[in-house]
């Protein structure tokens, strides 16, 4: 019975966020629908990476690399071959890709394998790390994917960027892949596969006198978030229609990291949450940026002033959720999933 | 909280209440105004905000600037650039400082169909195949091409090293037309004897150096940050490299000088503007203007966004309309308009056709050295 209406309450969320993204297409404008396709992004970006960090207690900071990798490949592979000449007009393209133009599905697709596939490929060596050392070598390797895109002047173009790849992403696109993640991950955590996850997190030598192996689920883990961030790099990459090595530097990283630590570790509603709570509060807080008249007093806009603000309200919910919803007795971290 | 919230919301709504007025033609701007490149993007805004205090109408109608930060970042800047036209529903937009800001915008000024201007975007990939996109500078391109004819009728240059910056397109930009230029100049392809890269925030230079050292060109071409290769040049000279150090507009900082000190003497670049050689009356007006509020002398960021605002108003004026697409036709058509940075045409691209300035490093300062026409 409880089953039952659970499911329910999955199939109205899902209606009304239909509804609300049919309703969201006919009447808001251009700006306010852009925000919605970011916080879609950033959703998947989250919950990704929650994935990595929270659920399996992974302190992996790749992100961004990943991200790049995913944007990269939709990049190329969706590109017009005439587009393509026109932005490799430093050093053409290599050939085997100039006459490539892949669909936006396969190409999104393309982008979460191959930035699986490099999961997987540094994921093995490197998850034998803990902790910070961790946290270390993955954010080494995202560095390393930007200097590598950075130098290979006739596959990404180097640092001039692309430009002009067709604008795919609208809502559909980006908040169907959030759900599909919210979905995935959902029930992947319900599963042997989330439990085996969870039980590394708390703690990784009873994981393994459990029978887990650590190494299979860590890198499980690793891929799956890896394959997410890169189909949403490759949503970011559509949406923008241009990208360059510089956009996937480490902060980029961080302001996931702030959306997942935000929503709470190891938690899929609250990423949700707070990923678009974080990008509408960026732009709906602008108006702090300009001058404010105030009728008896004018007072000069001040650049940066909405990030200090939004740093004084971060700070505020952190403090506010450590004392309410992130206070677990350690106990019942477990019981992550409610069954 | 309540009453946070409360005094939150009024605040609010006396903002939106003072945004809303009659008759005022609205000219956004977007720029980089907090992040790495915040100080362009400062430079650039002061002289915009110049331009609107010595033109503030137009038409009869007041002008306002709507300036928007975008956090040199390009999610951000493709957020701003939306912002600004459905939001605060501007006739046409100024920005940005850096190339990849500008790019980022450049589908959705498109898509909106709302003229935008950029200032100092020197990447030839920003306006191309952008009939909104227009720009104020010169392209990477050109600016290459100059040094290298300057190398090579100046200076008498038979071979030449390269060292690029290879994070920074421009700098890649730059490095691939002086190449190209100068192979055809000395009509010899084995004249550029070494080309070697480094990274932004590199601080030892000290093996591509030796590569040059044994290779003995004629002159180094070195376009990179002011930091990096002010450091490069003093690091060459420690080596013994002792010939000519070329590079482009953006070694044009006090910075430049203080960290290379004695050894940056002589250095040689190419900039849009030399306030010590003014090119136009109006880069007189705009010198003094600039003088009298700031108390310094103008760069070359302040007075593109100067020309960009000045461009805009011009085209409206022209055509007798605030309209969107009567300012992209307009400035389409530009031709000979005299700015602060010297006399702009705009091609095909929307790329300006201009002089460019040769500023050289003597005695702690920056001199101007000779103007170079466009071909």
């Amino acid at each position: 019975m409880r089953e039952k209406s659970k499911t329910h309450v999955t199939l109205i969320i899902l209606a009304l966020t239909i509804l609300g993204l049919f309703l969201a297409n006919r009447f808001l404008d251009a700006y306010q629908v852009r925000i919605i396709n970011l916080s879609g992004i950033y959703v998947t970006l989250g919950l990704s990476m929650n994935l990595i960090n929270g659920m399996t207690g992974m302190f992996s900071l790749g992100h961004a690399g990943f991200m790049a990798i995913g944007a990269y490949t939709v990049g190329i592979l969706t590109m017009p071959v005439s587009m393509k000449e026109m932005n490799f007009f430093m050093q053409p393209i290599v050939p085997f890709l100039a006459q490539v133009e892949w669909g936006f599905l396969p190409a999104l697709f393309a982008a979460g394998l191959i930035a699986a596939f490099f999961g997987v490929l540094i994921g093995a060596p490197v998850l034998r790390l803990t902790d910070d050392y961790l946290a270390i070598a993955t954010l080494g390797f995202a560095e390393i994917i930007r200097v590598v895109f950075t130098n290979t002047q006739s596959l990404t173009n180097g640092a001039l960027g692309l430009k002009g790849i067709p604008n795919y992403t609208n809502t559909w696109w980006s908040w169907g892949v959030a759900l599909i993640t919210i979905w995935f991950i959902s029930f992947l955590m319900k599963g042997t596969y989330g439990k085996a996850f969870l039980a590394i997190r708390e703690d990784e030598v009873a994981a393994r006198a459990m029978g887990i192996s650590l190494f299979k689920h860590k890198v499980m883990s690793f891929a799956f978030g890896c394959f997410f961030a890169g189909v949403a790099g490759g949503l970011m990459a559509a949406l923008l229609g241009t990208i360059d090595p510089n956009m996937f530097r480490i902060t980029l990283t961080f302001n996931i990291l702030l959306i997942v630590v935000l929503g709470g570790l190891g938690k899929i509603g609250g990423t949700v949450i707070s990923a678009v709570i974080v990008t509408v509060m960026m732009e709906a807080l602008r108006f702090l940026d300009e001058s404010i008249d105030l009728g008896f007093v004018q007072l000069k806009g001040i650049p940066g002033m909405r990030m200090v603000v939004f740093s004084i309200i971060l700070i505020f919910a952190v403090i506010v959720r450590e004392k309410g919803l992130l206070k677990r007795a350690k106990g019942r971290e477990l019981t992550y999933v409610k069954n | 909280m309540k009453r946070t919230i409360g005094l939150l919301l009024l605040v609010l709504m006396l903002a939106i209440a003072s945004s809303v007025s009659a008759e005022v033609i609205k000219i956004g701007v977007f720029e980089p105004m907090t992040g790495p490149n915040a100080a362009g993007g400062e430079m650039t805004v002061e002289g915009i905000e110049l331009a609107l205090e010595l033109k503030g109408e137009v038409l009869g109608n007041k002008v306002e600037i709507i300036v928007v930060d975008n956090k040199s970042d390009k999610v951000e800047a493709a957020n701003a650039v939306s912002r600004l036209i459905e939001k605060d529903k501007v006739v046409a937009i100024i920005g940005s400082y850096g190339s990849s800001l500008s790019m980022a915008a450049g589908d959705i000024v498109n898509k909106a169909q709302v003229p935008t201007v950029g200032c100092s975007p020197t990447n030839p990939l920003v306006t191309l195949n952008n009939p909104y996109y227009f720009r104020v500078c010169f392209i990477d391109p050109f600016q290459g091409t100059v040094m290298a004819n300057y190398a090579v009728n100046e200076l008498g240059a038979k071979t030449a090293a390269v060292i690029q910056d290879v994070t920074q397109d421009y700098s890649v930009g730059l490095s691939k037309y002086f190449v190209d230029a100068f192979r055809e100049l000395t009509g010899d392809q084995g004249s550029i004897v070494e080309m070697s890269s480094y990274n932004t925030g590199d601080q030892d230079f000290t093996a591509q150096l030796t590569n040059v050292k044994n290779k003995n060109p004629d002159i180094v071409f070195a376009p990179g940050n002011y930091g990096e290769s002010a450091l490069l040049i003093r690091q060459a000279r420690e080596l013994g490299i002792d010939v000519p150090f070329l590079g482009g507009d953006t070694w044009e900082a006090p910075e430049f000088l203080s960290i290379g000190g004695v050894a940056v003497e002589g250095a040689v670049f190419s900039t849009h503007f030399t306030a010590e050689a003014p090119v136009t009356e109006e880069s007189e007006i705009f010198l003094a203007a600039y003088r009298e509020k700031f108390g310094r002398e103008a760069n070359a960021f302040a007075a593109l966004g100067y020309d960009a605002y000045m461009l805009i108003l011009d085209v409206i004026e022209k055509a007798g309309s605030a309209d969107s697409q009567a300012i992209r036709d307009g400035l389409a058509e530009t031709t000979g308009f005299v700015g602060a940075t010297g006399v702009i045409t705009l091609d095909v691209n929307g790329d300006a056709v201009k002089s460019a300035v040769i500023n050289q490093v003597d005695d702690g300062k920056f001199i101007y050295l000779t103007t170079v026409e466009p071909f």
